[in-house]
């Protein structure tokens, strides 16, 4: 499904990324573990297109998304949740689901979703016409993952879901990404909570200064001295 | 029976401020470009409809028919040369000033600085009003608040209540998120900066129709119609219109019952006031960030 092959990514002169490769296979959960400052949120951002990658290949599917202007890599099935959730606040909850069906396949099917996103969240159908702005952490991060679901992914990005949210709602929140995962869509998971993403996923990638250093399934991972070491901190 | 009298004609005059907000209100709400050149656009509007009506003899909302198409490509080569350029914000408030002082002077060459009218006689709208007991309303400004109500209402529910007007408010509020989700916000950009352009020329047609035109005039609605925008909520179709017909009836009933010198200075006190007690607009709705 997502092939990243040699890819660099820098801001100005400082480089952020050397040279990292992974795959996620079709209906795989993937997960890339690494200390803060890693990279990990530059490798979500180039993957889906928001960052200019400075070398290397990002085939999605069979076709090189690197070089496509932002607005067109979307076009290939990817959508992503990103850090900080980044809801629009500004707009009703509803109005933010309709957004993620912006394109037209799924602006075409965009009420069939809309009720499996109900479904998935009965809170988003309660709060539809609330600004989102005025939603809970965790309820914004539920809308941020139902409207990357209205964009119909073949591949979802999700940046640090349980990022400053409440244990309780992290379980919520990692349910439904293993029920959307279970649907046929692949997940690349970016995760600080290493417990979590290593059991959320079936293999993982350790991201360390801009560099994968390890990969492997994730019992490989759990018991690597690299991971214990610089991300579970034993 | 004065202040009501002048109440409602100023409401009428604060159509005409509504549709001049319109195109600036919404580029820069969802484009973030502050837009002075609208000013200008506007000017050409008016001497388009002047001089066609002039040329051809044909009834001045005809003119809609050239000026607007011609408008239409105007605002969106503008935008595209914004967005080309990368002028936003503070930046477009001082480029598209230069801008907006060449079209003014391009216009004094052309039309020359003298007060040009269309010609009563091929001016339908121009003398004639409405009576409605005691009342008058000039139907020149009744044609203003029709086009307010018909542009500013269905843009607002473009804005609502389609994917495209959706599109907008969310690049509006995060750009990379929603380019993310496969908004083409240069494609976007040229739509809205062209239909600016429309609402220019319907502004500019509008105005030929009750008042007299010179190239002077586009610094004189400066200080007006950025009240209503910013009184409206920046982006905020409705509220501009609220807002155009409140300023205008606002500064009417204090021409009449204190002193027509006073206007500016107790209209742009209460302006003040009003941003003072709701800095987001007096018409905008704000969530909790």
């Amino acid at each position: 499904m997502l092939e990243v092959r040699g890819v660099d990514a820098r801001y100005g002169d400082a480089q952020a990324l050397w040279d990292v490769a992974l795959d996620v296979g079709a209906a795989e959960t993937v997960c890339i573990v690494g200390p803060n400052g890693a990279g990990k949120t530059t490798l979500v951002q180039t993957i889906a297109g928001l960052h200019r990658a400075a070398a290397g290949t990002i085939t999605v599917a069979g076709v090189d998304v690197a070089t496509l202007p932002g607005h067109r890599v979307c076009d290939h099935g990817v959508a992503t949740v990103p850090e900080g959730r980044r809801v629009f606040g500004h707009m009703s909850v509803r109005d933010n689901l309709l957004l993620g069906a912006y394109r037209r396949p799924a602006r075409a099917v965009h009420r069939e979703t809309e009720a499996r996103v109900y479904e998935l969240f009965p809170r988003l159908k309660e709060r539809s016409g609330q600004q989102a702005g005025s939603l809970s952490g965790g309820e914004q991060q539920m809308l941020a993952l139902g409207r990357a679901l209205m964009a119909l992914p073949r591949l979802l990005l999700l940046d640090e879901p349980s990022l400053g949210l409440a244990p309780v709602i992290v379980d919520e929140v990692f349910d439904a990404i293993a029920a959307v995962n279970a649907t046929g869509v692949s997940v690349l998971l970016v995760e600080q909570d290493v417990e979590r993403a290593l059991s959320a996923a079936s293999r993982g990638y350790l991201l360390i200064e801009g560099r994968i250093v390890a990969s492997g399934t994730t019992s490989e991972l759990r018991s690597s001295a690299d991971v214990r070491e610089r991300v579970l901190g034993m | 029976m004065t202040a009501v009298q002048a109440a409602l004609s100023g409401a009428l005059i604060g159509g005409l401020y509504a549709l001049m907000a319109a195109g600036l209100s919404v580029t820069w709400g969802t484009l973030r470009v502050i837009n002075l050149a609208h000013f200008g656009l506007i000017l050409v509007g008016a001497y388009l409809s002047y001089q066609l009506t002039s040329a051809w003899g044909i009834d001045p909302m005809l003119t809609l028919l050239v000026s607007a198409p011609a408008l239409f490509v105007v605002g969106a080569g503008l935008q595209w040369a914004y967005d080309r350029f990368n002028i936003v914000e503070f930046n477009s408030l001082l480029v598209s000033f230069g801008l907006l002082m060449i079209i003014i002077e391009v216009s004094t060459q052309v039309w020359t600085a003298d007060f040009r009218h269309i010609d009563a006689g091929a001016n339908p709208y121009g003398t004639s009003a409405l009576h409605l007991g005691p009342i008058a309303l000039p139907v020149s400004r009744l044609v203003a608040l029709g086009f307010a109500l018909l542009l500013m209402g269905g843009g607002h529910l473009v804005l609502e209540r389609t994917f495209a007007g959706r599109g907008l408010r969310a690049f509006a509020q995060d750009r990379t998120v929603a380019a993310s989700f496969g908004i083409d916000h240069r494609r976007l950009g040229l739509v809205v900066g062209g239909l600016a352009g429309v609402s220019a020329a319907v502004a500019g047609m509008v105005f030929a129709l009750g008042n007299t035109i010179a190239p002077a005039h586009a610094y004189e609605w400066f200080g007006t119609v950025f009240a209503v925008v910013i009184l409206g909520g920046i982006g905020n179709l409705l509220g501009s219109l609220f807002a155009g017909l409140g300023v205008g009836a606002f500064s009417a009933v204090v021409a009449v019952l204190w002193d027509p010198s006073y206007e500016p200075f107790v209209l742009f006190l209460a302006i003040i006031l009003a941003l003072v007690l709701r800095p987001q607009g007096l018409f905008t709705r704000r969530a909790a960030a």
